[in-house]
């Protein structure tokens, strides 16, 4: 445990040293997977399809807000979708606007949850990201995942039934549209997935703002158990065929993830370096304030306030 | 002379104008009512244009179900009823971004409070 703290350590004085270059390489490396994963999964628009293009959209993300993330994401898929059908952009593209509209106004820090959705998907984990949203985030966050899962569903949707819509291609747009549509709306498979992923994201909320030893564990564990039970429960009731032991490797893979960003992540100062500038009558003021970094204190607290307790009953004790 | 207390307090102000404090000072900058006012004004935008999207959606749904009907229905019920949906649709949310936005704005108010005491510190600080 001691090597992990000490290694833990390292990488929180390399973070806050070298911050300012990690950031946008991690905002780099999101966008780029994201938009390599994008392209792999619908690439029929060749102008876009290209790994210079990638490469630049990528660049630019790195230095912007997050938010432009989500935003070139979104129009990569939009525009791959208009070029293989107009309806199924207009679809998606209505499904992208009323998220937007209705809940990420409220929100917008959120948003990153839409883009790491479908890529924990494709990587077989999405388990981890109602387990990582319950950690950190309130129970609101049910909404932001279920509009990762819904935006996820909607391209495997026209990805699986790109055939049958190139088929359509003759008939009318309504019919286009009108099929879409209803692929969408009785996917049992993505209502299943939203509601296991919500009472996740809730149950685990709740359990680790308990005040237990191990809060934290404890939920991801309750978490993944419920996870995995409502997924397979929905599978009895709607036949959704979920694969049982993708589920199950999936979830213990997310819980092990979700220990890894626990330990790395969760329990880290939050407080970074900052560089501040400001001036009074006497002296213009360049400050850098680095976050000292300490190990294990709560575990000397808990050692003091027994031997104070012990220490107490003695003395009564002596007295009598 | 340098005073290293003064510098801290500067330090911890200045990092909190430039992150969390610069959305607070925004919202402390409104009339209580003017900044829930018009945040519930830009929902019901939002809620209008999205009710617009998904409305546009059902009629194209049916679309040719809906233009052969369109002779035979009570165009007024119609009309009603979808008035009805649009007045629950916005009445709804609207209720919600104030419930969101009236928490947020306590918030700021009582964190720029702070923000304003250790002005005050500062400023006593710069007496001495």
């Amino acid at each position: 445990m001691t090597t992990l703290l000490i290694a833990k350590q390292i990488l929180m004085t390399i973070y806050s040293k070298y911050e300012v270059y990690i950031t946008p390489l991690l905002k780099f490396l999101l966008a780029l997977v994201a938009l390599l994963l994008i392209n792999s999964r619908l690439g029929y628009m060749e102008s876009i399809d290209k790994s210079t293009v990638v490469l630049i959209v990528a660049l630019m993300c790195s230095f912007m807000p997050m938010n432009f993330i989500v935003i070139m994401t979104a129009l990569f898929t939009l525009l791959h979708l208009y070029s293989f059908s107009l309806e199924c952009a207009a679809v998606v593209g209505a499904g992208f606007l009323l998220m937007f509209l209705l809940y990420f106004r409220f929100s917008p820090k959120d948003t990153l949850v839409v883009v790491l959705m479908p890529i924990c998907f494709l990587m077989k984990i999405p388990y981890v990201v109602p387990l990582a949203m319950g950690l950190v985030g309130t129970p609101t966050s049910v909404v932001s995942v279920a509009c990762g899962v819904i935006a996820y569903y909607m391209i495997h949707y026209v990805t699986q039934n790109v055939s049958v819509i190139a088929a359509m291609a003759g008939e009318e747009t309504a019919a286009k549209f009108r099929f879409i549509i209803d692929g969408l709306l009785n996917n049992k498979e993505m209502v299943v997935t939203i509601v296991a992923f919500g009472i996740t994201v809730i149950l685990v909320y709740l359990i680790r703002r308990l005040s237990l030893d191990y809060a934290w564990t404890i939920a991801m564990a309750a978490g993944v158990v419920v996870d995995i039970m409502v997924l397979l429960v929905g599978d009895l009731m709607f036949e959704t065929n979920v694969a049982l032991f993708g589920v199950i490797a999936g979830n213990v893979a997310a819980f092990l993830l979700a220990l890894v960003l626990q330990f790395f992540v969760f329990n880290v100062d939050y407080s970074r370096t900052e560089k501040v500038q400001f001036e009074d009558d006497e002296y213009y003021y360049y400050v850098k304030a680095v976050p000292k970094v300490t190990v294990a204190k709560p575990e000397k607290k808990v050692k003091q306030i027994n031997s104070q307790k012990s220490k107490a009953v003695q003395k009564t004790k002596s007295t009598h | 002379m340098l005073n290293e207390k003064r510098i801290i307090l500067m330090t911890k102000m200045a990092s909190y104008e430039a992150n969390e404090g610069k959305k607070n000072v925004a919202i402390g900058s409104f009339f209580r009512s003017d900044y829930i006012g018009w945040q519930v004004l830009k929902s019901i935008i939002s809620a209008t244009i999205a009710f617009v999207v998904v409305f546009g959606m059902y009629i194209f749904y049916d679309f040719e179900v809906f233009m052969m009907d369109i002779y035979k229905m009570d165009l007024i019920e119609f009309a009603k009823q979808v008035l009805r949906m649009y007045l629950w649709t916005i009445g709804v949310y609207a209720v919600i971004s104030y419930v969101v936005y009236t928490v947020r704005y306590n918030r700021a108010v009582k964190s720029l409070k702070l923000y304003h005491m250790n002005l005050r510190r500062l400023s006593e600080m710069y007496r001495q």
